[in-house]
């Protein structure tokens, strides 16, 4: 009788360099029992350290090796067609100069670039009109209005991420998440058709 | 003659008027800031009372702009007053941050997922300590 495989590529593993990736690493499968201890274990890609970061498995690769082991089966594939191996080496760590620098140009970058904007919309004179108009004084120095806008600046900043010091108010992901997240999903992509030699073949290649 | 001149001013001012509006209002929707504040609220339903919220606030920038009122009440309405228009304005500076997308790119290059939050706060610290610093020292000099 024959067998139905099915196969479900995971979006991104990663991998320790040298390793040898296996298909339960690469995939979720259900098949019978009897042969699926046997088809968790198929050795899939062999890390070198030719492979630099990133490695791509196709899934034509991965029916190929099931079709050529177990003659009378059917492998169904399900969700991606391509899985991100991601060798991970030796973590290193965010370096404290690299990060401070970091920290203080956007700290004074964002610091100037208020100035600069309340400068371009003459937001003193709005300020001292206000001040005017509730008041019916006239004061250069309109503190009383200009330091609760200021914090309220920070603070539209802060609910704009959603990020009250990590504490959330709700569960929904932050823009910056969202943002994170296509940003990631882009990368992939690009390293999907970019990295699988098969999805850039060229038909005439001179070289 | 005089009828002409006023129906033509009347029609310039008017067709400024919408041009400026409608570019506010697509201003704001770009930014997305108002479904962000839905989305924190979970108010969806009240959407068109925002809507109205904003055309009703700008009008009334409008006429305090052009008209010149005074108001002679309490000098502290005025810190309600500047902490929502500060807020306000936060949102919008935070909103264009990220259609930039500067950040995303920055916190990959120097490996601090998961830690945004100390980027945010640089940002956050950096226009209050501008804003503060601008209003009592740089403006007077």
């Amino acid at each position: 009788m024959e067998t139905t495989i099915y196969i479900r590529m995971r979006n991104r593993v990663q991998a320790e360099p040298e390793e040898k990736v296996l298909l339960k690493d690469v995939a979720q499968i259900i098949a019978p029992e009897a042969v699926l201890s046997n088809i968790k274990t198929m050795m899939v890609h062999q890390l070198t350290p030719k492979d630099r970061n990133i490695v791509v498995i196709d899934v034509m690769k991965v029916i190929n090796l099931i079709t050529d082991t177990f003659d009378d089966c059917e492998v169904q594939t399900i969700g991606p067609a391509q899985t991100i191996i991601e060798v991970t080496f030796k973590k290193k760590g965010v370096s404290i100069p690299f990060f401070l620098l970091i920290w203080f140009l956007l700290f004074f970058g964002s610091a100037m670039a208020i100035m600069n904007f309340h400068d371009d919309v003459s937001m003193k004179s709005v300020h001292e009109k206000i001040y005017t108009i509730i008041t019916g004084e006239k004061d250069a120095k309109p503190l009383l209005f200009q330091i609760p806008y200021s914090i309220g600046l920070g603070l539209g900043m802060i609910l704009f991420f959603n990020h009250v010091f990590k504490k959330r108010i709700n569960e929904e992901p932050s823009p910056l998440e969202v943002e994170m997240f296509n940003y990631q999903l882009d990368l992939d992509n690009y390293v999907i058709i970019h990295e699988n030699k098969e999805s850039m073949k060229r038909l005439n290649d001179d070289d | 003659m005089t009828t002409i001149k006023i129906l033509v001013v009347l029609f310039v001012g008017l067709a400024s008027g919408l041009a400026v509006g409608s570019g506010f209002v697509a201003f704001l929707t770009v930014l997305g800031v108002i479904p962000r504040l839905t989305q924190l609220s979970k108010t969806m339903k009240m959407i068109h009372q925002y809507e109205w919220a904003v055309i009703l606030g700008a009008m009334t920038g409008v006429l305090a702009s052009l008209r010149d009122p005074e108001l002679h009440i309490s000098s502290y309405f005025l810190i309600p007053l500047g902490i929502t228009g500060g807020i306000f304005f936060g949102m919008l500076a935070a909103a264009l941050t990220e259609v930039l997308n500067v950040l995303p790119i920055l916190v990959k290059r120097i490996r601090l997922d998961g830690q945004i939050i100390i980027l945010i706060m640089a940002i956050v610290f950096g226009k209050i300590f501008g804003a503060i610093f601008q209003w009592l020292y740089f403006v007077h000099h």
